[in-house]
């Protein structure tokens, strides 16, 4: 007689649903107190909360009613999209000339497109004014002849461009490798010219690649705090710098409630749009991808010098201007002098410890939330948005964050945990993002050969999964380094006076007058790029050649 | 003894429509023997040898090893060696360390899994490349070191998963002949999956075809 057993899968199933409660908990239980609920408790206040006791209100109503705030929520749509526009435009012939010709040094600046990524909001602040200021390198003979870009939006948009349009030609490039030869060549000879086949067959496989990008700059660009902050002034300042102000000098937290409320529910919106495109990116698994061609003719040459020209401009350059007046503000000026103060070593010494904590609390973090998401791959719909919740803390304003966390735990704001936990929370997406790519192209063979030869679950990580993965992790490591080294938002309004950080003390220097503290400023600025440089090469170090499982760090971005 | 019993499976597509894979399926094979599976793509045979291996949950039905029921056992406890047809060595250790694996997992010290496995790579003719890494082997190479990791635990039998697939028409009947003196001379039982005809007859003592969910007797 048959012997049935339609217990074992229903077991097997059970078991599975135990392994993914206990790797989701985690991170689960942390988002919830870190984010959720914060975000609920401003999303609360804003909508229906009653003015907050004890504090002087001057608040004037809601944002819609203020001409002020209006326009605040205007220009900042407007510089986001200004800034989409300039990266497509700009940054699409730059991603082709990459993907389809080939020149020496053609990796030396692939490579170089990750370099905004690890920059720090403020030291790119910086480099934009060492470049384009009043007293920069090219600001001020453009100012003699009558052309000062001080007072004017550009100087935000070029802070805009440098972090988001290599973002873009990454996009583009990945959008071009996907690209098939043989649709291509199909094209070709069934009559179509290169500019035909080009928008008949290549731009219909690179669009939803530049839509996603361009769905995260918008988002980078809306809930950007640190340049708009440095660059935009009195009058090109963005809602996130206004929220900011509301708090920190009127302590008009209804109104900054309601203004974070709009900004919550276009950055979802926004998120949701980039989720959804972000699903559309289905990449052959089998294409034969466009051979590179020498540089040959004048439009290949036209095209490498424009594009060459124009990213050293808008993304080498700031970089190149920061230490150049670094340098000259530590030869010639009293930039020096900066690092014979006790504040200098304390902020130093602090970013670098925090920066450890939160490293170790992220990267637990991460590697539990992708683990989670692998093992929870099958079903389909809550594997979703386990992944996307991934991106949560990366849609949401740090300044929001910030203020929902000062409204829901005032005991604990003399806590360093909050501080470290906040830390993380920005940066965990990274590892976690990271390591769900670097998952999901790892064949399951590897896991199943070995669990046949005898490892059981644990032994499989360890001994397999982990060493194939390690360089997804170091690289999320390392992005996450980067984020955090250069963390300001939180920071600013988070922070006391013993947690200085070297992000809060350089805008400190910027916000005191005199040519002293504009060096202090400069020099201390170099010294936290070279910083954030350092700890990404440290952490990421080099490629091993047997496992690149890799996603693009365009992926990966944040800067606040 | 190997042996499935009313192995009932199904597969979901991609809109959720449920398809029957394996319908009340059973299979014994005896020691020594090496039953072959063929069958077109899509069949069911891979999905017939992960529940072997224990590495998908049948519907219902169940695995016997020996006369133990192991439906509910683990992957690795089962000792059952799969072999898949991309080889599947992993990258970041050597070949040495990819043979010696599976005798670590048993609890064998480092230094004695490594000697052991050295002695089994001079056997298949790759004893001065045990250091090398797996990107500098050929694709039969790399066969021969995935047989090794298998054979190595002495496992109690040994499931093949189209192991010739990948690889040129040449060496493939060439590497049959020797895996069928390795695992003759190993004493092992297998379970070939393959879709070549030729390649069953030159391994196998019997062969089933999986059609339309059902096991039908070749020879």
């Amino acid at each position: 007689m048959a012997k049935r057993r339609p217990s074992s899968a229903a077991a097997f199933r059970s078991r599975q649903r135990r392994t993914v409660l206990w790797l989701a908990g985690g991170p689960a239980l942390f988002a919830l107190a870190l984010l959720v609920w914060p975000v609920a408790r401003l999303l609360w206040q804003g909508l229906w909360g009653e003015p907050l006791a004890g504090l002087p209100m001057d608040d004037t109503g809601p944002w819609w009613l203020n001409a002020h705030l209006q326009w605040r929520v205007g220009w900042t749509l407007v510089q986001a999209l200004a800034t989409c526009a300039l990266c497509l435009v700009l940054g699409l012939p730059m991603a082709w000339v990459l993907a389809r010709l080939e020149f020496t040094g053609r990796v030396i600046w692939q490579r170089a497109l990750m370099l905004p990524f690890v920059v720090p909001t403020l030291v790119a602040a910086l480099g934009i004014l060492a470049l384009w200021g009043p007293r920069g390198v090219l600001g001020a003979p453009l100012a003699q002849a009558g052309w000062s870009l001080e007072g004017s939006p550009w100087l935000l948009l070029m802070g805009n461009l440098f972090f988001n349009l290599s973002l873009v030609v990454r996009a583009g490039m990945d959008g071009l490798a996907q690209v098939s030869a043989q649709r291509v060549a199909v094209a070709r000879t069934l009559g179509a010219t290169s500019w035909r086949a080009f928008w008949r067959v290549e731009w219909p496989v690179v669009a939803p690649w530049l839509a996603s990008a361009l769905c995260l700059v918008f988002l980078y660009c809306f809930t950007g705090f640190g340049l708009a902050l440095v660059l935009g002034g009195q009058r090109w300042a963005t809602v996130e710098v206004e929220i900011y102000t509301l708090i920190a000098h009127e302590l008009a937290l209804a109104q900054a409630a309601s203004l974070a409320v709009a900004m919550l529910g276009l950055t979802a919106g926004m998120a949701w749009a980039y989720a959804w495109v972000e699903r559309q990116l289905a990449s052959s698994a089998r294409i034969i991808p466009v051979m590179r061609r020498p540089l040959h003719g004048l439009t290949a040459w036209g095209g490498w010098a424009f594009a060459l020209g124009g990213w050293l401009l808008l993304c080498g350059a700031p970089l190149l201007a920061l230490l150049l007046q670094a340098v000259r503000a530590a030869g010639f000026g009293q930039g020096l002098a900066v690092l014979d103060e006790a504040d200098t070593w304390l902020a130093l010494h602090n970013t670098l410890r925090f920066t450890g904590m939160a490293l170790a609390l992220a990267t637990a973090l991460g590697l539990l939330h992708a683990l989670a998401g692998h093992a929870m791959r099958r079903w389909a719909p809550a594997a979703l948005a386990w992944r996307a919740s991934a991106y949560a803390p990366l849609v949401v304003s740090p300044v929001a964050l910030a203020f929902g966390l000062l409204l829901l735990y005032p005991q604990w704001l003399s806590s360093l945990p909050l501080l470290v936990a906040a830390y993380a929370l920005l940066a965990y997406p990274f590892v976690a993002k990271a390591l769900t790519a670097a998952l999901d192209t790892l064949p399951e063979q590897y896991a199943q050969a070995a669990a046949t030869l005898g490892a059981r679950p644990g032994r499989v990580l360890w001994r397999v999964t982990l060493p194939l993965v390690a360089p997804a992790l170091r690289r999320g490591m390392a992005f996450a380094a980067a984020t955090m080294l250069g963390e300001f938002a939180v920071s600013l309004l988070l922070s006391r006076p013993e947690w200085l950080t070297l992000t809060t003390l350089i805008y400190q220097r910027l916000g005191r007058p005199g040519s002293a503290n504009l060096d202090a400023a400069l020099v201390l600025s170099a010294g936290l790029m070279a910083l954030a440089l350092l700890a990404f090469w440290l952490i990421e170090g080099r490629d091993r050649p047997h496992n690149d499982h890799r996603r693009a760090p365009h992926q990966d971005s944040r800067h606040a | 003894m190997l042996e499935l019993r009313h192995i009932t499976h199904h597969w979901y597509g991609p809109k959720g429509q449920r398809q029957t894979l394996l319908q009340d399926v059973n299979l014994r094979i005896d020691a020594g023997q090496t039953v072959a599976l063929l069958g077109p793509s899509g069949s069911g045979k891979s999905t017939l040898l992960k529940i072997v291996a224990g590495l998908e949950t049948p519907e219902s039905g169940s695995v016997w090893l020996d006369g133990m029921d192991i439906s509910d056992w683990p992957p690795e406890k089962r000792r059952l060696a799969l072999m898949f047809q991309d080889f599947v060595l992993f990258p970041h250790l050597n070949l040495q360390d990819n043979v010696a694996f599976g005798l670590v997992e048993q609890g064998t010290g480092r230094s004695a899994a490594r000697e052991r496995a050295q002695a089994l790579l001079e056997r298949f003719s790759l004893g001065g490349r045990g250091a090398e890494a797996v990107g500098t082997l050929s694709g039969g190479e790399q066969q021969r070191v995935a047989l090794a990791r298998a054979l190595i635990t002495q496992p109690r039998a040994l499931l093949l998963d189209e192991p010739f697939s990948a690889l040129d028409a040449e060496l493939r009947v060439g590497l049959r002949e020797e895996f069928a003196r390795h695992i003759a001379e190993h004493g092992m039982r297998a379970m070939l999956v393959t879709h070549d005809e030729a390649e069953a007859r030159a391994m196998a003592n019997a062969a089933w075809r999986l059609q339309g969910g059902s096991l039908i007797s070749l020879w």
